[in-house]
């Protein structure tokens, strides 16, 4: 198992955030998608997954429904909310302003942008 | 299979109430149990791994749930509720602390209010750092003045100010003659008085610079009182005709509220000053009318800048004075802060002491008091650590539970302070500028409260603050001695602040009652005084006024019971009296006084009935006599020091004085009589000499029309009152007249020094409360804390008296190092009470006698009881309760 990459304080808001504007999902849909996405080197721990989720519930940014799944079992479903969707756009700005300022840092310009 | 599996699992992981959370949590680990085992994973071994990788559920259920917004309200109501419970586990302690922050925040934030005012806030007027008031000083005026004449040149040639206004020297009354007709005070300034101090009238406008002029358009200004008051705040009151002394003027303008004459004095209407510099050439021997000058500095420029630049302009005026008064006049110039607070600034800083020390107390007692909470709650804090609440939780209960005591302290205290503030304005006396101003301020009641806050959460804390050892569970080892050595240092120096307060406020007393008590030289039990004063603009000649009080001195005599009447133009032993200079009177046959020397003598023109009416002894040769008033020699009787002084070793009678200050004219005046001394300077102030004048039949006697009669009555002053009354009226019944038993307007001169030792013995006493509810929470506390300790001795025999000495002993160590530290304070700093000290030395000893034994006392009262309640403890119970 490769080692998990401790997460970004606010990076996890933003996977989230990246993996709903694709389409709904419900909470292990979304570990399931980053985890994948990232070839297994992030994985989510469940502890602070529902935690993100209850929170940008509160900020307003995804909103929660319950729906019925391809096997007919219950689940909670979250969906990108239209001040979710600026937010995603801003938070991708700071991102990568940020990722390119620690490349440029690190000495790695180039390559970053290669 | 699997299915069942997983509802086993549900009602394994899920015995509580579901909700949504749950069901997804349920979700999630179907999804990963159902995953694991379509790996081929055999399914309990899924089931593990899966709840292994989800972590803890409760956790995160938790975790969920502090996302809600408010989540930490219900916290906080929590440790509320928590903090409210332990309260009512410990009475004792909570009312400790709500009695000291109740007293300390309310006894401070009120006086603090009061002294706020004097100290340190900022006059009313715009920019008042930059306003001063000049003129010159005299030994008999010390409140600058200017004459009018050297006014008029010192508005042309002044260069240090910007603006230079004057205004009347005193208030006069005058009468508004409309259909109810009053009489009110009146006042006169410039138009560029007002611009000066920043003002602008709360309705209308100021004077025009052409209404400030000679014969000017008759206009006046109102004060807001006036307004509200007799007009009812008529807004049609701008451009009506007003009669002021028979001569109708148009009200311009309504001056502000809150507006307070640069003077304090209090004035009704106020006209325009109109300085006339060719009448101000002519009167008064050329000098010009006096008149209070206030002035705007220029930017940049200092007060002793000031006072240089207008050196030469004075030094100019000074070579027209009588070489006389030369010595003796000099220029000031000073701050209208200054002006306004001086006498009352030596109160204000010593109240402002009493305020720090009562703080101070209030503080010790808070931190002292919570931290022998803190150490008695170890075990407790231990216990919640050791179930797993984290260490900010356990502050945040500290902080809690210190936040809801100073809230409610803080509450009551400022109820304390507004009830206070009420009681001081009544017990006020009026010569206290500013009091009646005085409002509950809320950034003083934030202070008072954030200090006093500070004091309990920083000790709640310090407890709090350490990591509760497991040692703390098994309640055999106590800690609380840690803290020990600061708990007792906190109730030394209490002890130490009251000795100093206590002795402070003890020595005022002492100083009041010698006010009380002292010899004034005259009788004021049964004597009325009534103050008549006649409108000049109806009695503008001196054959009216003289016409009037002989009349009135003939009615009153006639009175039933009446025993002397006598007619003056001041009372003593305070209030406005005519003061001359010693050197100014010329005995015949000796050489003049030197200039400046001798101080100030007061002069009062007398009916012949004045000495009998107070009783003031003829120590040597004769009273008036009525026949006295037709003769055509002037006779004038000295008091003893003024006979002392001018005729030392001389018999005074048949002396004759010559003609300048207090007498006028004519052939000079001849000594007749010498009377006893009497208190003429105020209650505390050194007496000086007094002269008495006769008023005889002649015109010439009888300037001024502010008489006042005084009535010896064998009557009680309720029934005559009325009658005066009457006997006035049926001369001329629109005359007002003010009359007052001689005693209570003495009463009234004692105010002061009334309500300063008031004030500060209220604060002593405050001071002590504090203290003495500061040591018995602590005797109290360390007995609780040493009960096992107690148990044990007394197991090993130990009798009921050794413990109690044991306790005692303890207190009274701290009681006799407080007392000792407080003391020599107390000696030190005792002299700044000098100038409020009447006849009483600052090192009295019967004070610092009397007060530490008192101390000393309650303190062992506080510590008696506790320890008794120590003694009373049962060996078996205590060794069993471990």
């Amino acid at each position: 198992m490769p080692q998990s990459t401790d997460l970004l304080q606010g990076t996890l808001d933003l996977l989230i955030l990246q993996t709903l504007a694709l389409e709904p999902m419900h909470g292990w849909g979304v570990a399931q998608r980053i985890q994948q996405l990232s070839k297994d080197v992030l994985q989510i721990g469940q502890g602070s997954l529902y935690p993100a989720l209850y929170r940008l519930e509160y900020k307003g940014w995804i909103r929660s429904e319950w729906q019925i799944t391809e096997n007919n079992r219950r689940a909670k479903y979250y969906r990108l909310t239209q001040t979710g969707k600026k937010q995603l756009t801003t938070e991708l700005a700071t991102w990568d302003r940020l990722s390119s300022a620690i490349a440029s840092v690190l000495g790695r310009a180039t390559e970053a942008a290669s | 299979m699997i299915s069942e599996l997983l509802t086993r699992l549900r009602f394994l992981t899920f015995r509580k109430r579901r909700t949504e959370l749950d069901e997804e949590i349920e979700f999630h680990l179907e999804h990963a149990i159902a995953t694991r085992i379509a790996a081929g994973m055999d399914p309990a071994e899924a089931r593990r791994q899966a709840l292994i990788e989800f972590g803890g559920i409760e956790s995160t259920r938790e975790q969920c749930d502090r996302q809600r917004p408010a989540w930490w309200i219900g916290t906080v109501m929590q440790d509320v509720h928590y903090a409210f419970r332990g309260f009512g586990r410990n009475p004792l302690f909570t009312i400790s602390v709500l009695i000291t922050l109740t007293l300390g925040i309310g006894a401070t934030t009120a006086v603090f209010s009061v002294v706020d005012r004097i100290l340190f806030r900022p006059l009313p007027y715009s920019n008042p750092s930059r306003i001063v008031s000049v003129g010159f000083v005299h030994s008999v005026e010390r409140q600058e003045f200017v004459m009018g004449r050297f006014y008029v040149e010192w508005q042309k040639n002044q260069t240090p100010f910007s603006t230079i206004a004057a205004q009347s020297t005193m208030v006069h009354n005058c009468d508004l003659v409309e259909n109810n007709p009053v009489q009110l005070n009146c006042i006169s300034f410039q138009a560029s008085f007002l611009p000066l101090f920043g003002i602008s009238p709360a309705l209308g406008r100021n004077f025009l610079p052409e209404e400030d002029l000679p014969n000017g358009p008759p206009v006046v200004m109102i004060s807001y009182g006036l307004w509200k008051g007799h007009y009812n705040g008529d807004l049609h009151i701008l451009d009506r005709l007003i009669t002021v002394d028979g001569h109708p003027a148009r009200v311009v303008g309504v001056l502000p509220k809150d507006f307070q004459f640069p003077t304090l004095e209090e004035a009704d209407i106020v006209s325009p000053f109109a300085l006339d510099p060719a009448v101000q050439q002519k009167v008064n021997a050329g000098f010009g009318d006096p008149e209070r000058v206030f002035a705007r500095l220029k930017p940049g420029v200092s007060v002793e800048q000031a006072y240089a630049q207008m050196l030469p302009l004075f030094n100019d005026d000074l070579k027209s004075f009588p070489p006389s008064a030369k010595s003796e006049t000099h220029l000031s110039i000073r701050t209208l802060r200054d002006r306004e607070t001086q006498d009352v600034r030596p109160v204000a800083w010593v109240l402002f002491g009493f305020v720090l020390a009562v703080l101070l107390i209030a503080c010790a007692n808070v931190a002292g008091l919570m931290m022998a909470r803190g150490a008695g709650r170890q075990r407790e804090l231990a216990v919640r650590s050791a179930i797993g609440a984290s260490r900010g939780r356990l502050i945040r209960q500290a902080l809690t539970e210190a936040v809801v005591l100073s809230f409610a302290g803080g509450l009551a205290g400022l109820v304390t302070a507004q009830a206070l503030l009420i009681v001081f304005d009544r017990l006020a006396p009026t010569g206290i500028p500013f009091i009646s101003k005085a409002h509950l301020d809320l950034r003083i009641a934030v202070f008072t409260t954030l200090i006093s806050c500070l004091c309990g959460v920083m000790f709640g804390l310090a407890t709090a603050l350490q990591k509760p050892r497991l040692a703390a569970l098994n309640a055999k080892t106590s800690m609380s001695r840690n803290h020990a050595f600061l708990r007792r240092s906190l109730v030394t120096v209490q002890i130490a602040i009251s000795i100093i307060l206590l002795s402070g406020a003890a020595l005022l007393l002492r100083s009041f009652t010698r006010i009380e008590e002292q010899n004034l030289g005259m009788q004021t039990g049964g004597v009325l005084t009534v103050k008549v004063a006649l409108p000049s603009w109806r009695y503008n000649t001196s054959q009216k006024v003289m016409d009037f009080y002989l009349r009135l001195e003939s009615s009153l005599r006639r009175l039933p019971g009446t025993r002397a009447v006598g007619i003056t133009d001041s009372i003593p032993p305070g209030g406005w009296q005519s003061d001359f200079r010693f050197a100014d009177l010329h005995v015949q046959g000796k050489p003049p006084i030197p200039p400046g020397t001798g101080g100030t003598v007061v002069g009062r023109s007398v009916t012949p009935d004045y000495l009998r009416a107070l009783n003031i002894p003829i120590v040597r040769g004769r009273n008036f006599a009525d026949q006295d008033r037709t003769g055509d020699e002037r006779e004038v009787i000295l008091s003893r020091l003024l006979a002392e002084r001018l005729f030392p070793g001389e018999d005074p009678i048949g002396k004759l004085l010559l003609p300048g200050a207090h007498i006028s004219s004519g052939a000079g005046a001849i000594v007749v009589g010498v009377a006893d001394n009497a208190k003429n300077n105020g209650l505390t102030e050194e007496s000086d000499p007094e002269m008495y004048t006769l008023r005889r039949s002649l015109l010439d006697d009888w300037s001024g029309n502010h008489l006042i009669a005084i009535v010896d009555s064998a009557m009680t002053m309720a029934a005559i009152e009325p009658w005066v009354r009457s006997e006035v009226s049926s001369i001329d019944c629109t005359i007002p007249v003010e009359m007052e038993p001689l005693n209570q307007s003495l009463n009234r001169l004692a105010d002061r020094p009334r309500f300063e030792t008031t004030l500060l013995g209220f604060f002593a006493l405050t001071g002590l409360v504090l203290a003495v509810v500061g040591l018995y929470g602590l005797i109290a506390f360390m007995t609780t804390q040493r009960t096992h300790e107690i148990g044990v001795r007394m197991a090993l025999g130990a009798t009921r008296s050794d413990i109690l000495y044991l306790i005692a002993n303890d207190g009274l160590r701290m009681v006799l190092v407080g007392l000792t530290i407080g003391l020599g304070t107390a000696l030190a700093v005792s002299r700044m009470l000098k100038t409020l000290l009447f006849q009483v030395s600052v090192y009295d000893p019967l004070t610092y006698i009397t007060i530490p034994l008192l101390l000393s006392l309650v303190a062992l009262v506080a510590i008696l009881i506790p320890a008794r309640a120590g003694t009373r403890v049962d060996p078996a119970v205590t060794l069993r309760a471990e």
